[in-house]
């Protein structure tokens, strides 16, 4: 089992270092770049840069500064905002995802199982139809079109809900309430079809014939024998979960116009400032890699297969 | 074996409703199990043997299938009208059931000792304690070595010939009066099948359990059954018991059966026998004996109907127009 | 044997028939209902994209400044701009007895707007033309947008999955067939690119490789299947490396076949069901990606538009203009469930572990 974490633990190091050279180079090649010697530069930015990344140095000793910096966390000046650096431009806006995330992956995983037991217990009758009608919606439509929809039912035709992200504390609640439920839609629908799915086919497997064959109810049947197996694909599904939140994320801070990275990096990327872009990929990506790992863990020490020997 | 019968099956008949039309997969069959009695269903992938066993206690999955008549008499009750509560009281508790593929039959998520305790929990009402110490004494008779440590790993950590010894094990745990072993030794080497045969042998002759085992090879019926069914296409066309129905069988299809197992004493270089021809689709089957296409005794009859059951003495039954005059 | 029909029977005169996997996939795709709606969905809408350029809708990117901002109707445009004008001013004139006065220029302005589009639909020939579906904020027909922009979304689905299928079962069909370290490293680079926020990339490729007010289309191709054949390839190589030790693959070994034959001949074929699957779901996949980079105003850029750069037109003005936004959104969420149905179907159909359910 230790052997299983390690191993785990050292595949993420290739993927960090990719990324890490990746952003490196990308900003260098960039055209309108800090590094492309065109004119638009701001020229206190470029100073700034010449100071940061010693451009004067040959290329193997920035390449290494960049490395280090970014292991100590910084990640240099913003290339649009020139007072500022990209650290301070991230640091206030992460806490805000982070929350928005993970409610939303909460949410969608503790309803899309419900939903996807519910499901598979009443394979085809209504409960089954509808709630599967309920999750191709929610694969099907992307989230761009459904913020936007239930914008408009929730908040300006009903009224019920407050359109944007707001201060105001007593009802920070209902402000979190649409983009949240928006963004988890998604993910809930596929983690019901998936336990659904799952359960079914755990349903016809050998070993739930020999429980029946042995006396045990349906019910005990269910919880004991099939939930435990069937609910694993869900914990190897929080990965690409994840990741999706994040990419989500970009989408609902921006419909939302919630203060959090992701709108940050959507209009970094519209405005063409490399180096906090290149940042808020390498945060991404540390992000997902540890995430990753950490569902790898969870799921070996869930599956007996994997946890002895 | 003793002669007080235990249970009766009469004229089952289990269909399952498909696309294509109805599949007869039991179609009216009948045989009595006795006290201590071990009874092998031979029969050819598709002859329904599985089919029946699932059937005796109500297995089905249903849809596509279900059982359409007959009745399972046990315990003075018939379980083919028994409701789904008093069955499972029945199901690993009086009737136990083993299946072919080790491998899939246990949960490889859960321990031995969850999987053992709690059918011993359910039917005998055993705190987990004691429950458990009567599992590691069923895995000890099953010749698990070191039971005391094994029963709380996981099915992975077990061979194949392991795992089936645990399977037996279980389901004899609550002392069944009968084991129905669905070819429990098909999905394991010819070496572990031996010893596994030896164990179902051995313990339910200690423990006076009846037996119904299933099985394709001629072999493991000599050496294990006292009576045997030959299936069919569906229903039984012969049975007796072992030495008798070998020394004389009456069926062609048994007759066939015998001749293609492959003997050490002919002469080397002959022809295997085998029956010509296949078994056929059992949907929507016309009303005549299924075996006619590849029987050298077929007669005009044979076309036409389908064979009354002779009973021709010393519990030897055949259903087979030589054997009776047709009406 | 055969009958008087010449078809096969058995002894028993059971008509014998032979079922091949596609056949067989067929039928039970057939009594899958939402998977056969999902098929005709998409042929239609197919169809209709194809056919654009001939059928009988209006020009997609022609402005009628008159036309702004009209809402579906089956009326002629002429009347509808008219009823909008006039409903403005009555906008006008009832906050003004409510008491803003000041708003009494804007009175006039909208009166005078009134009578000048009254004069100029007179002799307008456009005057009668239908907009089912209203217009834009540039007078553009939404209809015909909406399917021109369907033109362009399908044809990003299609090519983008062509290329990520191509590539995936090429890659994975080699890693998969030729096993052991080689296998094992190009599933490492796979595992690598995986572990990347593939978006996030798409994203700043688009971003620094855009020229403003040029088509991107092409770089929009390149990023987007770039990093999409990922999943293909693993797919593609985990089905082959389970048929790989199939008896059949012996067989044709034994018998002298080399290494790419096997490959093409005898393994692929029998992918074709999981690489069909995959590539019928990640047309809608494609599809939603361009929108959403769209959405971002990353992906196609005017005057062509994709059905993400219509949702996204629509989404900044669905206060006052909501079918602006619904008739894309519908559009484009009811071929991706068609898509998703079907490929759904695909995937039940094709399964031979799919046991008879009722």
């Amino acid at each position: 089992m230790a052997k299983f974490i390690i191993r785990r633990f050292v595949s993420l190091i290739p993927t960090m270092f990719v990324i890490i050279t990746l952003s490196f180079f990308l900003i260098r090649i960039a055209p309108g770049g800090p590094f492309s010697g065109e004119k638009n530069m701001p020229e206190q930015v470029l100073a700034n840069m010449q100071k940061k990344y010693h451009m004067d140095e040959p290329l193997m000793n920035q390449y290494l500064r960049y490395f280090g910096d970014v292991l100590k966390g910084d990640f240099g000046p913003s290339y649009r905002y020139k007072e500022s650096t990209v650290n301070e431009l991230i640091a206030g806006a992460f806490p805000v995802s982070i929350a928005l995330g993970s409610m939303a992956l909460a949410l969608s995983v503790i309803f899309g199982i419900s939903v996807g037991i519910i499901s598979a217990l009443r394979q085809n009758r209504w409960q089954d139809y509808t709630a599967m009608s309920v999750a191709v919606i929610g694969i099907s439509v992307p989230l761009f079109v459904i913020g936007p929809i239930l914008q408009l039912v929730f908040s300006m035709k009903l009224g019920w809900l407050p359109i944007a992200w707001g201060s105001r504390r007593f009802s920070e609640v209902l402000w979190g309430l649409l983009p949240t439920v928006t963004l988890s839609l998604p993910f809930f629908a596929y983690i019901a079809r998936l336990s659904r799915a799952s359960i079914l086919e755990v349903l016809r497997a050998d070993y739930v014939r020999t429980a029946r064959a042995k006396g045990l109810s349906e019910s005990v049947v269910v919880a004991k024998h099939v939930l435990k197996g069937a609910l694993l694909p869900v914990v190897s599904y929080l990965g690409p979960a994840f990741a999706g939140i994040i990419t989500g994320s970009l989408v609902v801070e921006s419909t939302f116009a919630i203060p959090g990275i992701g709108r940050v990096f959507v209009e970094s990327a519209l405005n063409r400032d490399y180096t906090l872009i290149m940042a808020e990929v390498i945060i991404f990506s540390l992000l997902l890699v540890v995430m990753n790992f950490l569902v790898d863990i969870v799921y070996g020490f869930l599956d007996p297969r994997i946890a002895y020997k | 074996m003793t002669e007080e019968v235990i249970l009766q099956v009469k004229d089952l008949k289990t269909y399952f409703h498909t696309d294509e039309g109805i599949v007869k997969a039991v179609d009216g069959v009948s045989f009595d199990l006795h006290k201590g009695e071990t009874l092998g269903i031979v029969g050819e992938s598709g002859s329904g043997k599985s089919v029946t066993n699932l059937s005796i206690i109500n297995m089905i999955p249903n849809p596509p299938g279900r059982i359409a008549g007959g009745e399972v008499l046990f315990g003075g009750q018939d379980l083919v009208k028994l409701p789904i509560g008093e069955l499972r009281k029945i199901r690993g508790n009086k009737i136990s059931m083993i299946f072919q593929d080790p491998m899939t039959s246990l949960n490889p998520f859960l321990r031995i000792s969850t999987q053992m305790i709690e059918t011993i929990v359910l039917h005998q009402g055993l705190d987990k304690k004691a429950a458990k110490a009567k599992a590691i004494e069923m895995l000890k008779l099953a010749g698990i070595p070191a039971p005391e440590k094994r029963i709380d790993q996981y099915p992975h950590q077990f061979s194949g010939g392991m795992r089936q010894r645990v399977m037996i094990a279980m389901s004899l745990s609550c002392n069944p009066e009968i084991l129905i072993a669905d070819e429990p030794t098909s999905a394991l080497d010819v070496t572990i099948q031996a010893q596994i045969l030896d164990i179902i042998r051995d313990l339910t002759a200690r423990l006076g359990t009846a037996v119904i085992l299933i099985t394709h090879s001629l072999g493991v019926v000599a050496g294990m059954c006292d009576t045997l069914c030959v299936m069919y296409a569906g229903r039984i066309v012969e049975r007796g018991e072992t030495a008798e129905v070998f020394g004389e069988p009456k069926h062609p299809y048994t007759q066939g059966l015998i001749k293609s197992v492959p003997r050490l004493d002919k002469a080397s270089g002959d022809r295997l026998f085998s029956i010509r021809g296949q078994p056929p689709n059992v949907i929507d089957l016309p009303d005549c004996c299924p075996f006619y296409p590849r029987c050298d005794k077929a007669m005009d009859v044979c076309k036409r109907k389908y064979p009354a059951t002779k009973d021709t003495g010393n519990r030897h039954a055949v259903a087979c127009w030589l054997y009776t005059e047709a009406k | 044997m055969a009958n008087e029909n010449n078809r096969a029977v058995n002894e028993f005169n059971q008509q014998v028939k032979p079922v091949s996997l596609w056949a067989d996939a067929w039928k039970r795709l057939q009594k899958n209902r939402m998977a056969l709606a999902g098929l005709w969905i998409t042929v239609l809408f197919a169809i209709v994209g194809i056919a654009a350029p001939v059928l009988p809708i209006a020009d997609y990117q022609k402005v009628e400044t008159d036309f702004i901002n009209l809402p579906p109707s089956l009326k002629p445009a002429g009347e509808v701009a008219l009823s909008e004008a006039s409903l403005n001013i009555d906008r006008i004139q009832s906050r003004i007895v409510e008491g803003r006065n000041d708003l009494l220029p804007a009175l006039e302005q909208a009166k005078a707007s009134y009578d000048k589009l009254k004069s100029d639909l007179s002799v307008k020939s456009t005057a009668n033309n239908v907009y089912i579906f209203g217009t834009d904020y540039l007078g553009r027909d939404m209809l015909s947008r909406t399917i021109y922009g369907g033109r362009i979304s399908m044809l990003i689905g299609l090519i983008g999955t062509i290329t990520a299928v191509l590539i995936g079962v090429i890659y994975g069909a080699v890693s998969g067939y030729l096993g052991g370290r080689i296998d094992n490293l190009m599933m490492r680079i796979v595992d690598i690119m995986y572990g990347l926020p593939y978006m996030l990339i798409v994203i700043i490729l688009m971003a620094m490789f855009m020229k403003e007010g040029s088509s991107s289309i092409f770089i929009l191709f390149i990023a987007i299947a770039l990093v999409s054949w990922l999943t293909q390839a693993r797919v593609v190589r985990g089905q082959i490396m389970s048929l790989k030790n199939s008896e059949f693959v012996e067989a044709a070994r034994s018998m002298g076949a080399s290494t790419a034959r096997i490959i093409f001949r005898h393994l692929l074929p029998n992918t074709l069901g999981v690489i069909i699957i995959f590539a019928t779901l990640s047309i809608p996949s494609f599809i939603m990606n361009e929108s959403f980079l769209s959405f971002l105003g990353l992906g196609v850029s005017a005057p062509l538009a994709s059905w993400g750069s219509l949702v996204k037109e629509g989404a900044d003005r669905m206060e006052s203009f909501p079918w602006q936004l619904l008739v894309p959104a519908t559009a484009m969420t009811v071929f991706l469930f068609a898509m998703n149905f079907l490929g759904d179907g695909l995937r039940d159909a094709l399964d031979p572990q799919s046991k008879n359910r009722a």
